[in-house]
């Protein structure tokens, strides 16, 4: 499933598009804590997070992320708009919950 | 009472902003954080008792050639008598009595464990031709002013000549064994997480161009991310340094302080003293340390309380590169 594709299911606003809309999503990561982003051997992976922050844009950067969604309908700083255009990463948000974001994604990819 | 207030401003010309703006060398900027206000201050005084006539202390200036002289008993500090105040002293014809009397009372101090930008920053903001330096039992320990810090700039920045000489005989590109080699240095301001990740974000850059596989590069990039983190959100600010070189990343994340106190435990899965502000920003874990030793193949660590803690992560990219 590609990024353009989850944005969708997410029902998300993309705020920038960076370089990851054509991009796939392998792998999805729920988390407000960056070191365990940076845990995670994934490079095809989707940053989800309620954490509205510049540097959640740098630590997906950092692990390769194909993208951030910040949920829950959080607002975004300006500065992340433009973190996110310099390091190219696509950036959105939903105003679903973490949880129902992770459910959304897996239904998408798993139909009941 | 004809004392004065505080102490006496500087003309505006003779004001400093270095570190203010983003196109000071990097090498000055690494320097006024690594240095501390001890590391540059006149520890050597002259001082005189509150009982000191006001014409005691301007003799005691006209022979040591000085614009202030610190009242000082048994390493106490009770203010500073200024040229300032011995010109309102001759005028008013008070030149006869006590330094205690008409001595410059409301003193900003500096503390000695401050780096060298905190200190130039006071000098912007108070616009003062010397700070008096007080160690954390409150005793007056030394004196600081533009010369002190001029002179020990030009040490600091002559050794670093050297050494950057040295290092500029290898550059990007080639070590001379065909091997690649690299060498960047970034200064790491405390608290400063507008920037905080924009070091690691620029290594990973540059080895992406280099086109070193993306495993190494992911695990360079991690541990220099945590490395620069653990500087800004734990340190008083200090240096993150990368080298590539003989087929192999050394970073290295110096800082002069506070120090940890037991390294062992700071290494544990969990071991944390960030507060709640750092950890609201998604921080202060515990899994720094921890991260940056799992993706090394060498980790070292040493670190003192009271003094600074230097932290090495070197990872073998050689056999891997293409």
């Amino acid at each position: 499933m590609t990024m353009s594709k989850v944005a969708e299911v997410l029902q998300a606003e993309v705020l920038v598009k960076g370089d990851g809309m054509s991009r796939r999503v392998g792998h999805v990561m729920a988390s407000d804590l960056m070191s365990d982003v940076l845990l995670v051997d994934e490079e095809d992976m989707l940053l989800l997070t309620s954490l509205a922050s510049d540097q959640v844009l740098r630590t997906a950067q950092i692990v390769g992320a194909v993208g951030v969604v910040v949920v829950n309908g959080k607002p975004l700083p300006s500065s992340m708009v433009n973190v996110a255009n310099d390091l190219g990463m696509t950036l959105a948000t939903s105003r679903l919950s973490k949880y129902d974001a992770c459910v959304a994604v897996h239904t998408a990819r798993h139909p009941l | 009472m004809s004392t004065s207030d505080s102490q006496p401003p500087i003309a505006s010309e003779e004001r400093t902003t270095l570190g203010e703006t983003d196109n000071d060398p990097i090498v000055l900027l690494e320097l006024i954080q690594r240095l501390k206000v001890r590391d540059v201050m006149t520890s050597n005084l002259v001082t005189v008792p509150r009982d000191a006539t006001m014409q005691q202390a301007q003799e005691l200036m006209r022979q040591k050639k000085i614009s202030s002289v610190p009242v000082e008993e048994k390493g106490r500090l009770f203010g500073l008598v200024s040229i300032d105040d011995i010109i309102r002293a001759l005028v008013a014809g008070t030149i006869h009595e006590s330094c205690g009397r008409h001595m410059t009372t409301k003193l900003v101090v500096l503390e000695d464990d401050m780096p060298l930008s905190f200190a130039l920053r006071y000098f912007d903001r108070y616009h003062y031709g010397r700070f008096p330096v007080i160690n954390r039992d409150r005793q007056l320990v030394g004196i600081i002013c533009h010369r002190d810090i001029n002179r020990a700039l030009l040490v600091e920045l002559t050794q670093e000549l050297h050494r950057l000489e040295g290092a500029s005989l290898q550059k990007d590109g080639d070590d001379g064994s065909g091997s690649l080699y690299l060498l960047r240095e970034f200064p790491i301001c405390k608290y400063d997480f507008e920037n905080a990740g924009k070091a690691a974000n620029q290594i990973k850059q540059v080895l992406q161009e280099k086109k070193l596989p993306p495993k190494i590069i992911r695990r360079i990039a991690v541990a220099a991310y945590e490395l620069e983190i653990n500087l800004c959100v734990h340190s008083d600010g200090g240096v993150l340094s990368w080298q590539i070189s003989n087929g192999r990343s050394e970073i290295v994340a110096r800082d002069a302080g506070p120090g940890i106190e037991d390294v062992e435990w700071a290494c544990r899965d969990g071991a944390s003293t960030a507060n709640e502000w750092i950890r609201s920003l998604g921080f202060g874990a515990g899994m720094g340390l921890v991260n940056v030793r799992r993706v090394s193949d060498e980790f070292d660590i040493k670190s003192k309380k009271g003094s600074g803690t230097t932290v090495k992560s070197i990872i073998y990219i050689e056999d891997k590169a293409s």
